[in-house]
């Protein structure tokens, strides 16, 4: 190991998605090969993942604000991993400064959560 | 696991950035007293709060006076222009938020609207009736923050983030008011647009100055910039894309489209904060950014700068004269003066930046209390700011009619008024520097705005007036708001020396 | 490929941007072309930061995504509202202030 250490340092990575693909080519294909084969509306429906598409009328139409405001919500919050990502990195290097940086970052983005939360901006019917 | 880079702990002067950390600090408790209080404790805390550490950072600002470090690893400097440009606003600010309290004058309560989210004309607009919003004062500590940020910034990032800062609550207080909402609404819109366009124009100047010198920090530049004079197409563009973009916001031709319709649009008591902080805090920056970063090639952007000087000076009398709104005469006015100020900034020397200091000092009180003076001439739809309906307004209140002509004198520039020493200030710099030819057209086009001034005055005096129009008592805020900017206007004009004193001991920028 | 190819891209991204808030005239659209400039930004600060070998670029270009979801939060609220009250987002509509 210690002669091709750049190798082998990806080999689990490798292995790992040999496993992968080939359990997902083995399901694909053991369903195909061994399913019922009935088509009906369930068959069609989302299943676990997503959610009914709403009817729509034709050009689109309109989406109720609420749609923006939990859109501008996730927007803001969302990119605050940004700033995460890049410190959990360097973590062990920026210590103990680093940390209490973050720990007032986080605590003012709170903030902003707490006035989002307590002003309705999270209930949905409304 | 990688090479350990050595990466020493970042040193954070906190003690010189209190002034930016108590207000930056007070606006975010500010959003979480308005998360967690009960509405009626709010409308007592929020002001509360917004005057206290507005108090404190002027203190602190006042500690500061003889302070020349570079802090914050470099984003920030703490040097004799930061000291005064941010003790300026800070009294802009207090004076701006007792125009934001005042609930005297209008019968339908304070400036701003009961609930923002309403719609205009509902139902649901007349259940909030004269109820007093508290929202406001989150955006305009965070504001009044991002405008400390701004002439502080040392580098190009921080300069971005102090812009954005105090923009964005901005925009949104402009939609803000209680009257007149679609206009409000649309003021905001129109300010957004524009202003998030500048932005994105300052950003790219950045990305490109970056680009072409390696730096970000304006010691940096002005490095790269001296070792290679001959300066490349990188690097001028850039330097035009920032220059447009901080252009906008001080409100300078061809940049100040927007400011009529903003400064009309919004209430009249953050116009009236926003006009005078907002040229105060921008062009801190642009100072700064001129004089340190490119300093070292004054000859490129000088010819620029000139003429749009020249052309924001013209266009700002010539089309001063033409408007029935005296809101939208008072921002043409301020987009001549805007060229003026550019007078100073032009001669790229230490005078020009203490004459530009003057010259903004002096101009923000004035400007200030002009507008927060508006709000009290009153016709049953809310504020008269039709030219006409001030006319015979001597007769209905003598005291605001003399208050209101010795602002627009001094706006003009009459000797012994505040405004002759800024003039005075900015053009004997540029005059020195060679800028003959910007300083006659600051001259024909400061007569020009004078006759129309005049015009008004006249009429204010001479003329009959209507009689749905009347004069509200306004409250003490009001009242002090005027009273500072008469006081400013006599004193700097009678004692110069006071205000020209006080900028010379500033000395110049910090690199 | 070098880097100056990545500089001209975000050039002409950024003309594009500018060219759509100069011509168009639906609030969203501007706004969306203010986006498209904000990120030709951050493509030419990361090229720089790549040129230069130093980070301050991309650090840079955080911090102006970050500032970007704010402005679009701040922008879509005012438009939201604008469109509540009128039921339009042209920017021609809204025309109670002179141009």
């Amino acid at each position: 190991m210690r002669g091709a250490p750049a190798v082998s340092a990806y080999l689990p990575i490798l292995v790992l998605g040999l496993v992968s693909f080939g359990f997902a080519v083995f399901s694909v294909v053991a369903g195909a090969l061994t399913g019922p084969k009935r088509y009906n509306r369930a068959r069609l429906a989302a299943y676990e993942c997503g959610i009914e598409p709403t009817p729509q009328p034709a050009g689109g139409g309109r989406f109720p604000v609420k749609y923006y405001l939990t859109a501008m919500l996730f927007i803001v919050f969302d990119i605050e991993i940004v700033f995460l990502y890049p410190w959990a990195v360097t973590f062990d290097r920026l210590a103990l400064f680093g940390l209490i940086e973050m720990v007032l970052f986080i605590a003012t983005v709170l903030v902003a959560y707490a006035y989002v939360w307590r002003r309705g901006g999270l209930e949905w019917d409304n | 696991m990688g090479v350990q880079l050595p990466f020493p702990t970042p040193q954070i002067e906190y003690s010189l950035l209190l002034p930016v950390l108590v207000i930056l600090g007070a606006a975010v408790v500010s959003v979480l007293i308005e998360a967690v209080a009960a509405e009626s404790l709010r409308r007592t805390l929020q002001p509360l709060l917004a005057f206290g550490s507005l108090a404190i950072a002027l203190a602190g600002c006042v500690g500061l006076w003889d302070q020349r470090q570079v802090v914050a690893q470099g984003a920030l400097v703490v040097d004799g222009p930061t000291v005064i440009l941010q003790g300026t606003l800070l009294i802009l600010a207090v004076l701006g938020a007792l125009l934001m309290m005042e609930s005297r004058v209008d019968p339908a309560g304070d400036p701003f609207a009961a609930r923002a989210s309403t719609i205009p004309g509902s139902a649901d607009e007349r259940g909030f009736g004269a109820r007093r919003q508290t929202e406001v004062w989150p955006l305009f500590l965070f504001a009044v923050g991002g405008m400390l940020m701004f002439p502080a910034a040392n580098d190009l990032l921080t300069a971005f983030i102090a812009l954005e800062v105090f923009s964005l609550p901005l925009y949104l207080l402009t939609g803000m008011a209680r009257r007149r909402r679609l206009l409000s609404q649309e003021a905001a819109l129109k300010y957004f647009v524009l202003g998030a366009f500048s932005s994105a124009v300052f950003l790219f100047g950045s990305a490109l100055i970056y680009a072409a010198t390696g730096s970000l920090d304006f010691a940096g530049i002005a490095d790269a910039v001296s070792a290679d004079p001959t300066s490349g197409l990188l690097l001028s563009a850039g330097v035009a894309l920032l220059l447009a973009g901080m252009l906008f916001k001080v409100g300078a031709a061809p940049f100040h489209q927007w400011s009529p319709d903003v400064y009309q649009g919004a209430p009249t008591a953050l116009t009236a904060f926003m006009s005078a902080a907002t040229k105060v805090a921008a062009f801190g920056a642009l100072l700064r950014v001129m004089f340190v970063a490119l300093g070292g090639a004054a000859w490129d952007w000088q010819p620029a700068v000139a003429v749009i000087a020249g052309l924001s000076m013209l266009v700002g009398a010539i089309t001063a004269v033409v408007q029935s709104d005296i809101k939208r005469v008072l921002a043409y006015s301020s987009v001549a003066h805007a060229g003026f100020i550019l007078t100073g900034v032009l001669a790229a020397s230490p005078k020009g930046l203490s004459g530009s200091l003057v010259y903004l000092v002096a101009y923000g009180f004035v400007t200030l209390a002009a507008f927060g003076l508006l709000t009290v001439v009153r016709s049953p739809a809310g504020e008269a700011t039709d030219v006409q309906q001030w006319a015979g307004l001597a007769k209905k209140s003598p005291v605001t009619a003399s208050v209101f002509s010795l602002l627009l004198l001094t706006m003009a520039g009459l000797p012994l008024t505040s405004g002759f020493t800024a003039k005075f200030a900015a053009w004997s710099a540029a005059w020195g520097g060679w800028q003959t030819g910007v300083v006659v057209i600051g001259a024909v086009s400061s007569t020009i705005a004078a006759a129309f001034y005049l015009r008004i005055i006249v009429s204010m005096w001479f003329s009959e007036g209507d009689d749905a129009v009347v004069v509200a008592l306004p409250g003490l805020g009001t009242r002090t708001v005027v009273g500072v900017g008469v006081a400013s206007a006599v004193v700097f004009g009678v004692a110069p020396q006071l205000l020209l004193g006080l900028v010379d001991g500033v000395g110049v920028f910090l690199r | 490929m070098s880097p100056a190819a990545y500089l001209a891209l975000a050039a002409v991204l950024f003309s594009l941007g500018c060219t759509g808030v100069l011509l168009r005239r639906n609030a969203i659209v501007m706004f969306m072309s203010v986006e498209l400039m904000l990120n030709a930004a951050n493509l030419a600060l990361v090229t720089a930061s790549r040129m230069h070998g130093n980070l301050d670029g991309q650090v840079f270009a955080f911090f102006s995504m970050t500032v970007a979801a704010a402005e679009v939060v701040v922008g879509l609220a005012i438009i939201v509202q604008i469109f509540r009250s009128r039921r339009s987002a042209s920017i021609d509509d809204a025309s109670l202030l002179k141009l």
